[in-house]
């Protein structure tokens, strides 16, 4: 068990094939080319930068983002899969940048599991521990035990091949633990599996984590996995950390639009287009043509900052959506039953609308396809961006 | 290699790959439903026919008393049964005929079988993977020399006014003919013909290796394993079932050995170890009187050993792992 701190870490993957000349001549008065929302500058592709992060000990983070903003290239920098180009990581008070892999005290699951393919799986556990030299006796011990943890004894002699993808991804998580190492990074552990499964496993890695005594670092796209794992989550785009916070903090208040919209399902409804106006000394929103007067403690939070009228968008989570017949009126595009909630697309002035509202009590029928629907929703729910700058107004 | 591509006819492969057929009837339609691929494959089993199968009844002549020119089948063909073969175990040449083949080949075995694993581990395991590649190339390089410019070669290194001897001469030592010498013949066969195939036999395992899933090392770098400890536990692994196809092949083709590069070398110094079935078989069947009946069955009974170590090694090794060539 460890705590980590990674400051100001930056990666460069470096160009493979030298950067054609002409092109830059042609380009010369612009070095930095924004290629599939990363940046390519002259010294390689930016995985990632400006990443600094404190880990307490014990503590349970997620890296989330969409594919490709660099969550891998993070974790595989911290297990010293990957050299660091820029920036300071410790574990503890150890800085780590230059130390080899097997001397930082780590593990770490892969997505596709990489068992050995030609080891038992008991084999499989104990490699790592045979290298190291531990007695016999001792190796047995702690693999008996970890299998215990991981429900995976009854297969101890059987070769990887015999398995199916639950029990790998067990495996492979037993080969991470059983030497207790400080840090246990995980990447996309369970992408591989279906839905179900994937679940249940979810469960399973909550429960491991109060088994054993380690810091969790784990990496998913998956913003469910992020929200019900992690003690703070880090939501990445494009080699940046968007926000840090708990579950609590990223959902209740996200940062910026790109947060706002990753993390929740089903999305939260942009209303573009709105204004930030000030009557009577009284912040108020203009949207879809109504006014509406904030809480007073959005109007504590915008008056500390001395904000200024401006063009914003307006955030609205779906079931912050409630039926309201002096609200505003949309027309039902599709109308999905989901069991104890009803999912909602209203067409409201052009713009898509999803509302969640709960069933029970719901009249069914005026909220098919093709109906008017009326709505609204409490101002304090109300999240207010900078059209601009994206950014959260409070 | 080629015997293994003669020895899986495929027009059995569409088959194997559905239920076996009972009727004639569901036979010819199964045939029909799949006739674009046996006409792909029919040129291949044509060839194999004709010059791999045809010629098969020609070790007729082998228990023949056969003179050239003669018909095989004739009414005044002499069938004699094992006539020819116990003149060959009794013949004054046969122990050192079989003792020099053997060891030519078995040492040859022992040094040229393991050389191209180990060459291809290491490549592998190189950082610079564009000097892996060069190095790959180059290796690959002395397999397109052929074997009469290769003894040539040796001649120019190792004869009597050749490089070797005018370094030694040129430091007051005697000169040696090499060629001349029976002790001398052994190394230079092996070190020159696994010099020149090392390269070309570890591109089989080189292309097995570069399967192998990269996260693998990894997972073994994060558990500890060094760079030496992850070639013997990921790499060695994943190649193993292509060690033990190659095995079962060198094994079988183990007393195989032709006759061309031997009697390139061959001089009357070096008769004693350089004399092997092959060029035996060569001599008596195509030089002096030729006595093909004879060769023909010195040859097959060469031939019959090679069988027979071939299914001893597959036999064993599919007793002892899960790989075999049937
Ligand atoms: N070896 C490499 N050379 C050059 N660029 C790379 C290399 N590896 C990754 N990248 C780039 O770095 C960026 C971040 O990659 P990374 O694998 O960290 O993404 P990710 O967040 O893990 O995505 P995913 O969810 O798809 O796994 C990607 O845009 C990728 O193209
Ligand atoms: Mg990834």
């Amino acid at each position: 068990m460890a705590s980590l701190t990674l400051k100001d870490i930056k990666k460069v993957y470096p160009n493979t094939e030298p950067v054609k000349k002409p092109k830059k001549k042609k380009n010369n008065d612009e070095p930095v080319k924004e290629k599939a929302n990363l940046q390519i500058t002259e010294e390689g592709v930016v995985a990632v930068q400006q990443f600094s992060l404190d880990i307490a000990d014990g503590e349970f983070i997620v890296l989330v983002g969409p594919s490709g903003c660099g969550k891998s290239t993070t974790l595989r920098m911290i297990a010293g899969l990957e050299e660091i180009s820029g920036g300071e990581l410790y574990i503890g008070d150890r800085l780590v940048n230059d130390v080899a892999p097997k001397d930082r005290d780590i593990a770490m699951v892969f997505q596709n599991y990489a068992l050995y393919p030609h080891m038992t799986v008991y084999d499989n556990m104990a490699f790592a521990l045979k290298l190291r030299h531990t007695p016999k006796a001792e190796i047995d011990k702690k693999v008996k035990e970890a299998a215990e943890i991981l429900d995976i004894t009854q297969y101890l002699g059987r070769k990887p091949k015999a398995l199916s993808g639950g029990q790998r991804q067990r495996v492979a998580i037993g080969r991470a633990i059983v030497r207790n190492p400080q840090v246990l990074l995980m990447d996309e552990p369970l992408s591989n599996l279906d839905a179900k499964l994937r679940n249940q496993m979810r469960a399973e890695i909550i429960k491991l984590r109060h088994k054993i005594n380690t810091t969790f670092i784990y990496v998913t796209h998956d913003q469910t996995e992020a929200m019900t794992l992690g003690d703070r989550i880090v939501i990445m785009k494009d080699g940046f950390i968007q926000q840090i916070g708990t579950p609590q903090e990223v959902f209740g208040h996200p940062y910026n639009l790109f947060v706002a919209g990753f993390i929740g399902t089903p999305q939260m409804n942009f209303f573009t287009g709105c204004k930030l106006v000030k009557e009577n000394g009284k912040y108020a929103v203009d949207i879809l043509g109504k006014r509406i007067v904030l809480s007073e403690k959005q109007q504590a939070a915008l008056s500390a900052k001395g904000q200024q009228p401006c063009d914003i968008t307006v955030g609205v989570r779906p079931v912050h959506i409630q039926a309201d017949s002096q609200g505003f009126t949309g027309k039902v595009d599709v109308s999905e039953m989901m069991g104890s909630e009803l999912h909602l697309h209203l067409n409201v002035q052009g713009l898509d609308v999803v509302a969640v509202i709960p069933t029970v009590g719901l009249d069914l029928e005026a909220h098919s396809t093709g109906k008017e629907v009326s709505f609204s929703f409490d101002p304090s729910l109300m999240h207010l961006f900078d059209a601009q700058t994206e950014k959260n107004l409070i | 290699m080629a015997k293994v591509k003669g020895n899986s006819p495929a027009p059995a492969a569409p088959a194997n790959s559905v239920k076996p057929q009972k009727t004639p009837k569901k036979w010819l339609k199964h045939l029909w439903e799949n006739y674009p691929f046996l006409v792909m494959v029919f040129p291949a089993v044509l060839v194999v026919f004709l010059f791999n199968y045809l010629p098969i009844y020609g070790v007729l002549i082998a228990f023949q008393d056969f003179m050239p020119g003669d018909p095989i089948f004739s009414e005044y063909t002499q069938w004699i049964g094992f006539g020819n073969f116990t003149r060959f175990f009794t013949d004054v040449q046969f122990w050192p005929l079989m003792k020099n083949t053997f060891l030519l080949c078995i040492i040859g075995f022992f040094i040229g079988f393991p050389l191209p694993i180990i060459v291809s581990l290491m490549l592998n395991a190189m950082k610079g993977k564009r000097m892996a590649k060069v190095l790959q190339t180059i290796f690959n390089g002395p397999h397109f020399i052929s074997l009469v410019v290769l003894v040539g070669m040796l001649t120019l290194f190792f004869g009597r006014y050749g490089l070797v001897n005018n370094i030694v001469a040129s430091l007051g030592g005697e000169r040696v003919s090499y060629f001349l010498e029976a002790s001398a013949f052994r190394p230079m066969y092996i070190l020159s013909s696994n010099w020149q195939d090392f390269g070309w036999s570890a591109i089989i395992y080189i292309a097995a290796l570069s399967s192998v899933d990269p996260g693998q090392h990894e997972a073994a770098i994060l558990d500890g394993a060094t760079r030496f400890q992850r070639v013997i536990h990921v790499d060695l692994p994943a190649i193993m079932p292509m060690v033990s196809v190659m095995l079962i092949m060198s094994i079988g083709g183990l007393m195989g050995v032709g006759y061309e590069k031997a009697l390139l070398m061959q001089t009357d110094g070096n008769l004693a170890v350089s004399e092997l079935i092959a060029t035996y078989v060569y001599k008596q069947g195509l030089t002096g009187i030729p006595d093909q009946a004879y060769a023909t069955a010195i040859g097959l009974f060469n031939s019959i050993i090679n069988v027979i170590l071939l299914i001893i090694a597959n036999t064993t090794s599919k007793k002892f792992s899960e790989n075999s060539l049937w």
